[in-house]
């Protein structure tokens, strides 16, 4: 998965850690940051590596994360184009050496002498540990009420007890990452996405600070495509080995139509004779909401075919640990 | 993409690796699709440009199954070790032509020419300059240009219409003219009619593509009108570019959001029939039930497409990134 693991074996030490972190427009933040991780890791006992993902800045980030790159604990990557925060997340998971990879985000919210916290406790036997910003420090009504709306939606919807899905600050093993390729905007969703592949989830509160350079990325007009990708994340997560389930059990509603409206034509019929129920509308509408059964039932064998096509991956495995 | 490779017939010339393959050798591949001037000509004039370079080139001529290569240009190609001449056993069109002589060039530098006149031969060094100046892609924006008013109007509408899919506006997306490095050739998304979008593509790809004015060629300002069907597949394909550059990671923000629409204006008609019915109105003899339900239907059916479009998204994940790549430090 990772082109850059298999040849960084030359190097004399593989850092176990990785510290990846996203960029867009932090040129004034960079430099903190990486000073405040060095030494936030300073008391680490293994080798680590920080990787500084520039996802397409234009305002000179790129060059003060070749600065911070001089210390050889330090890499750079520098996108091509913006292309979000899970692709440039996944830029730096996928270029990570360690077996432990912490993100985090790159405006100085989150606190780096909280990394080594969530290693130990991915350490006690989990897969996934995420920070949870118990004191929060961003605006009321624009950011914190939207996020715990979301919150509440996604753990009622995936039934995963995590309070803050949208914190960056989390811990992962690698193996769990290659798991779970991520994708458009799902990096809000990474516990449930794992919840669904058996990982073992946990979080435990950290330390969030206001902003001091630059300006926040989000507003509130990402909530409806948020709903949007709720959709696919329950119907994903649900059914992704099974679709023709999940579209046959979405064809028993129009079958309930259906039926309703046969019954109503079947009833007009015998109480008030074929010249009264001589419309046509009932047996219209029944026809159409069993059309809709029958085309949704076919929806789900387009899906069936789609996967057996990609099917006898490893990944389709779910996880699983030694238990010693 | 594997179609057009099985029946592809090399037509003419020598076979077998050739020994020049060094760095900054450059590939000119030139698509013979619709229109053809004197390729024989249109050799010389930009084989002229290119001798004047330090670096080696080669022209490829990839013929559409629809045109026979000229007898003169076979005899050029059979004295000349660098020009190739590749043939489609039919008709597969611009994009696959284009596929096709990438795949079968070995230059670091692609040059892509159209089949005719489009610009004068001596401003493809411009191109070059702003290659070496660091750009990944670079696109001849023909200028000044000679055309007729109907012709400027024409590409004007096309080039604002694609201008709202695309984050960067260029002037004039379909010159033929373009130079690329190969490792940027090689990552275009092309099938279909896409060629058209190039430097687009490239850009979305997370490439440095820029534009560089050239001036026309005359010969290439002549009138051009085309028949309605021409229009249509233009639009389409402008359609299909539109929406892949959108929604290709999510699929259901686009359906859920038609959608929803219908479902939204299928409740509400339901609704009012619904009071109606209570009201004492009878609804049985009613087209505008039908109606509702109809609405419902097709909302329902477009979600249903826009579920099993992101099941596609989600298992093709493995293998795709969103991401390039350009520097690392």
């Amino acid at each position: 998965m990772s082109p850059a693991s298999t040849s960084a074996t030359a190097q004399e030490s593989v850092p176990t850690l990785t510290v990846v972190a996203p960029l867009f427009n932090e040129s004034q933040n960079v430099r903190p940051l990486v000073e405040w991780i060095l030494q936030a890791l300073e008391t680490y006992p293994e080798t680590f590596e920080v990787i500084l993902v520039d996802d397409g800045s234009r305002d000179g980030t790129w060059n003060e994360v070749r600065l911070a790159a001089a210390d050889l604990r330090v890499r750079g990557l520098r996108l091509g184009s913006n292309v979000g925060q899970t692709a440039a997340m996944m830029a730096g998971f996928d270029n990570a050496r360690g077996e432990v990879i912490v993100s985090l985000d790159g405006d100085l919210q989150n606190d780096p002498r909280d990394i080594q916290a969530l290693v130990s406790k991915l350490d006690e036997g989990y897969d996934l540990v995420c920070g949870w910003r118990q004191q929060r420090q961003d605006k009321l009504i624009l950011r914190k009420v939207p996020s715990w709306l979301a919150n509440r939606l996604i753990r009622g919807l995936t039934g995963v007890p995590i309070r803050d899905n949208g914190c960056s600050l989390k811990a992962y093993r690698r193996e769990l990452l290659q798991r779970i390729p991520l994708y458009a905007e799902q990096h809000r969703f990474i516990p449930a996405l794992s919840a669904s592949v058996g990982a073992r989830i946990t979080e435990m509160p950290v330390r969030h600070h206001a902003r001091r350079f630059g300006e926040s990325k989000y507003g509130i007009s990402r909530t409806v495509k948020v709903l949007a990708d709720l959709i696919t994340l329950k119907m994903i997560t649900t059914f992704r080995s099974r679709p023709l389930l999940g579209f046959g059990l979405a064809t028993l509603p129009a079958l309930g139509v259906a039926l309703v409206f046969g019954a109503l034509w079947v009833f007009s019929l015998t109480h008030f004779g074929p010249e009264k129920a001589g419309a046509l509308v009932f047996p219209g509408a029944g026809l159409l909401a069993l059309g809709v059964a029958f085309y949704l039932f076919m929806l789900g064998l387009v899906a069936e075919v789609a996967l057996s096509s990609e099917r006898g991956d490893a990944s389709d495995i779910p996880n699983a640990w030694e238990v010693r | 993409m594997s179609a057009p490779q099985t029946l592809m017939e090399p037509a003419t010339g020598p076979s077998g690796p050739r020994t020049v393959a060094g760095l900054g050798f450059i590939s000119v591949v030139v698509p013979v699709v619709e229109r053809a001037d004197d390729l024989v000509a249109v050799y010389r004039a930009f084989g002229r440009e290119l001798d004047a370079l330090p670096q080696k080139h080669e022209f490829l001529f990839v013929f559409d199954g629809s045109i026979t290569p000229a007898p003169e240009l076979v005899a050029l190609a059979r004295q000349n070790e660098g020009v190739r001449i590749l043939r489609f056993a039919r008709e597969f069109g611009e994009t696959a032509a284009l596929q096709l002589g990438i795949e079968k060039s070995r230059g670091d530098l692609i040059i892509t020419l159209p089949a005719y006149f489009q610009v004068q031969p001596e401003g493809i060094h411009r191109l070059l300059d702003a290659v070496s100046a660091g750009a990944d892609m670079v696109v001849a924006n023909r200028s000044p240009r000679l055309d007729g008013w109907l012709n400027r109007m024409q590409s004007r509408a096309f080039q604002s219409i694609i201008g709202g899919a695309s984050e960067h506006r260029f002037h004039d997306m379909a010159c033929g003219v373009r130079v690329m490095r190969r490792p940027v050739a090689q990552a275009l998304p092309l099938y279909g009619d896409l060629h058209r979008f190039i430097p687009a593509l490239a850009l979305r790809e997370g490439f440095r593509v820029d534009e560089v004015a050239v001036p026309q060629h005359p010969g290439d300002a002549r009138m051009r009108v085309y028949g309605p069907g021409v229009y249509v597949r233009r639009l389409l394909d402008l359609a299909a570019f539109f929406f892949l550059a959108k929604f290709t990671e999510k699929p259901l923000r686009f359906f859920g959001l038609v959608g929803s629409l219908f479902i939204a204006a299928g409740t509400a008609l339901s609704l009012v029939l619904f009071i109606q019915r209570v009201d004492g109105q009878g609804i049985a003899n009613r087209p505008a039930l039908l109606l509702a339900v109809l609405f419902l239907a097709l909302g329902v059916q477009l979600m249903g497409l826009g579920l099993v479009g992101e099941i596609i998204v989600h298992l093709r994940a493995p293998h795709r990134r969103a991401y390039r790549v350009r520097e690392r430090a």
